[in-house]
């Protein structure tokens, strides 16, 4: 269950990150930057 | 074939597409970067919670144990925790103290961290365990703001405590059930399943805080306990404080601290543990290992419902500008003035309150009386402050 919970995390910050690539605009990358560091968080086991 | 101006307008198109790319990677490298500092410090500051606190036990102590050596089951779990045994040359009463049970309450942990540190014992035994929660310490109660930690100053520097939750780590313990029946068939809210004060006599195949609560138990009949004190801190809006709670095995010594406390101007509530009530130490202490049992409280603004913002100085110095009008208003159970109710002097009720238990249990029971030596003074703690009392 946790390799499972940890592969949906892993997931979703891939796609955050590649949605931090693509954007352009400054200050949507740093929305995506608050979101991301939550998963950041969850991925290095830090709960 | 390209012309020499299509060509150079190709070589600008490029140009200018590579320097785009090049912008778009650096701006990404520059976010992820940040991403990752930001997690590295908060992850660092977050996991910081978990680090015990330094508890220097003074040239008293006889042993220094676990509560996994009285119940194996805790042993490297969250529930684990420190346990400091005072046992004097000459036969006399044993007795538990517990601090910490309610990690957010810190007079009650940083009495038992005082006494741990201080305290000698001629006849007789005390059992000190700091932190009876320990997991709880591991955490702080979601969305109150509260302090991580709050410094008492000592002679040699800065000494800092941990304060936590009133109830277990959710990462130690998790779902709560959405209605919790304790170990004795009491109906609870399904997050009284994390609460220690809720869990006893506890249950060796239960949640973590129902093993905590056994393994005290376990320790109550290895230790021959004769009289345990947990003690404790409410909201100044909460009816029972400034009390002692006592089992009605207890009902004796209870009532003679009470006067000796008002002999010394400390004014204490009597307050019956209700029959009805069950799970808590006052009652299951009683009950089910049939020692005498007493909890003590005192007020803490810290925690209450009505406190402004939750700062180290709450903490410390205990004015609250809500709590001085709601006194105003008559709504408190507690006198509440601009000087607030500080730690040091709830700190000195509890140690007032733990010196009247003593003698009161040599009085009642002479067999049973004990001899502490080097009990800090309630009265120096008061003017000296609490740091003149850690090592």
């Amino acid at each position: 269950m946790r390799y499972i919970y940890h592969l949906i995390v892993l997931y979703l910050t891939v796609h955050f990150l590649w949605l931090l690539f693509r954007e352009k605009k400054f200050w949507k990358q740093a929305g995506i930057v608050l979101v991301l560091i939550m998963f950041l968080l969850r991925l290095f086991l830090v709960e | 074939m390209p012309t020499r101006d299509t060509r150079e307008h190709e070589e600008e198109a490029a140009k200018s597409l590579r320097s785009f790319a090049s912008l778009r990677m650096t701006k990404f490298f520059f976010f992820a970067a940040l991403a990752l500092l930001v997690s590295f410090l908060t992850g660092r500051e977050f996991l910081s919670m978990r680090a015990d606190d330094v508890i220097l036990p003074g040239p008293g102590l006889t042993a220094a144990r676990a509560l996994s050596d009285y119940f194996p089951a805790l042993k490297n779990t969250p529930g684990d925790t420190p346990v400091y045994v005072f046992a004097g040359d000459r036969e006399g009463g044993h007795m538990l103290i517990t601090g910490g049970a309610h990690p957010n309450e810190p007079a009650g942990y940083v009495t038992s961290v005082v006494l741990a540190e201080n305290i000698r014992v001629a006849r007789g035994k005390v059992v000190i365990i700091p932190r009876a929660n320990a997991s709880g310490f591991t955490h702080s109660d979601p969305q109150e703001g509260s302090p991580q930690r709050f410094p008492i100053a000592t002679a040699r520097g800065e000494r800092w405590f941990r304060l936590g939750s009133r109830v277990t780590n959710p990462v130690h313990q998790w779902p709560d059930p959405t209605i919790y029946v304790n170990p004795k068939g009491q109906t609870l809210a399904g997050i009284e399943a994390r609460n220690l004060n809720r869990a006893y006599p506890g249950k060796a195949g239960g949640n973590l805080t129902e093993k905590v609560a056994y393994g005290i138990m376990a320790l109550i009949a290895a230790e021959r306990i004769d009289i345990g004190v947990d003690l404790h801190e409410s909201a100044p809006e909460y009816p029972v404080i400034n009390a002692i709670v006592f089992h009605e095995n207890s009902a004796d010594i209870a009532a003679t601290a009470q006067m000796e406390l008002q002999a010394e101007g400390l004014e204490f509530r009597l307050e019956a543990s209700p029959p009805n009530l069950r799970g808590l130490s006052h009652r299951e202490w009683g009950d089910a290992a049939g020692i005498r049992a007493v909890l003590l409280e005192t007020p803490n603004a810290s925690h209450g419902r009505l406190k402004g913002k939750p700062t180290v100085s709450l903490i410390l110095d205990g004015r609250d500008k809500y709590y001085e009008k709601a006194a105003r208003l008559g709504r408190l159970f507690v006198p509440f003035g601009p000087a607030g109710i500080p730690l040091k002097d709830r700190v000195v009720r509890h140690l007032a309150g733990l010196k009247a238990i003593l003698t009161a249990l040599g009085e009642v029971d002479p067999e049973k009386a004990m001899e502490v030596e080097s009990l800090p003074p309630a009265s120096r703690v008061g003017t000296e402050g609490i740091g003149a009392f850690l090592r």
